[in-house]
């Protein structure tokens, strides 16, 4: 618990209200919230919520001297100043994601009829077993870069990692289960989770074929738009993406406190 | 702990998103305020579009100014 005063303008308190939560406090009402996530890939996220800079900086000084490091936050570039308020409290950006907005219409994406060599299975209907074996195939190809694929947040048993298959389109090449494309609730807006490819397969257009298929459902549905987060280095995903129409809508900024000294 | 209350929380409709990170909320009572998403909200990458129904919590020190804390499924 601390106790300062604040620009003498009032008085927090800052208390640790459960293992991952901590409120702050003024005239007996919470006026600052810090919260730590576990996601399912191990690293721990932060989030803090203020009505004024001088109580995020408290808040932030108990909370980081009782976690450990690394610590990651996720904040919209164009808040500078919740940015601003992480850079003081020593994270630096790790890496940046852009929002598309993707069309569906086929008309703006340009997307024809799949390869004759790739066979789309619909959401729901790949082989589970197949699909959770692509999805691991993946993974350990993509390896130790899998934190910078898009993010992945709901909680899970550990070792799984397709939580619901049916929210699964597959693409087949050459009789194997080459890409797969995760898309997530299919309301007004509804976000692709996941596209990726296996390395033997990739550069034949199987991304392609899988985005086919799945836009060309939305827009049968008359939904005109999904979006996708792509992380800014990954050269192949927002080529894919700005090829077919998308347009970026907004950035996100991981931050990361590492605890590293740097010069 | 603790001896701290919630604070006002009501809900609200979003009718603009604003290009600061910010969103223009109608409250019930006709009310409108501008509010950022919670971190909590941000940290799951859930998506905040115009027509959303959300919970806001309004600031105590600014009744013009709010946090959205929750999407409702429409």
């Amino acid at each position: 618990m601390e106790s300062t005063s604040a620009l003498g303008v009032r008085a927090e308190e800052i208390t640790r209200v459960s293992e991952r939560h901590w409120h702050a406090l003024a005239d007996d009402r919470v006026v600052g919230r810090a919260e730590a996530t576990r996601r399912p890939d191990g690293r721990t996220f932060l989030s803090i919520d203020v009505w004024h800079d001088v109580v995020f900086d408290q808040l932030a000084r108990v909370v980081l001297a009782e976690l450990p490091r690394p610590l990651h936050t996720i904040v919209d570039e164009a808040d500078a100043g919740l940015t601003a308020q992480w850079r003081r409290a020593g994270f630096t950006v790790r890496r940046r994601e852009w929002e598309y907005l993707v069309p569906t219409d086929p008309a703006l994406t340009g997307l024809g009829a799949s390869l004759p060599e790739v066979t789309i299975l619909p959401a729901g209907q790949a082989d589970e077993q197949l699909l959770r074996a692509l999805d691991r195939s993946i993974r350990d190809e993509v390896g130790t870069g899998w934190p910078d694929m898009p993010a992945e947040v709901l909680p899970r048993p550990a070792g799984v990692t397709v939580l619901d298959p049916a929210k699964y389109t597959v693409a087949m090449r050459s009789g194997q289960y080459a890409g797969l494309c995760r898309l997530g609730p299919v309301s007004r807006q509804p976000r692709i989770g996941l596209l990726a490819v296996r390395r033997e397969h990739q550069r034949r257009g199987v991304a392609r074929a899988l985005l086919a298929h799945v836009l060309d459902l939305l827009h049968r549905k008359g939904i005109g738009a999904a979006w996708a987060d792509v992380t800014e280095s990954a050269a192949a995903a927002t080529a894919l993406f700005e090829g077919i129409g998308a347009r970026r809508s907004s950035s996100t900024l991981e931050l990361l406190l590492d605890g590293q000294v740097r010069p | 702990m603790t001896k701290s209350s919630k604070g006002i929380e009501v809900q609200g409709t979003v009718v603009e998103c604003l290009r600061n990170a910010t969103f223009k909320v109608e409250l019930e009572n006709g009310h409108h305020l501008l509010a950022h998403i919670s971190g909590k909200i941000r940290k799951n990458y859930i998506k905040i579009l115009p027509y959303d129904r959300v919970l806001v919590e309004v600031s105590p020190y600014d009744l013009n100014r709010g946090r959205i804390l929750f999407r409702y499924r429409s």
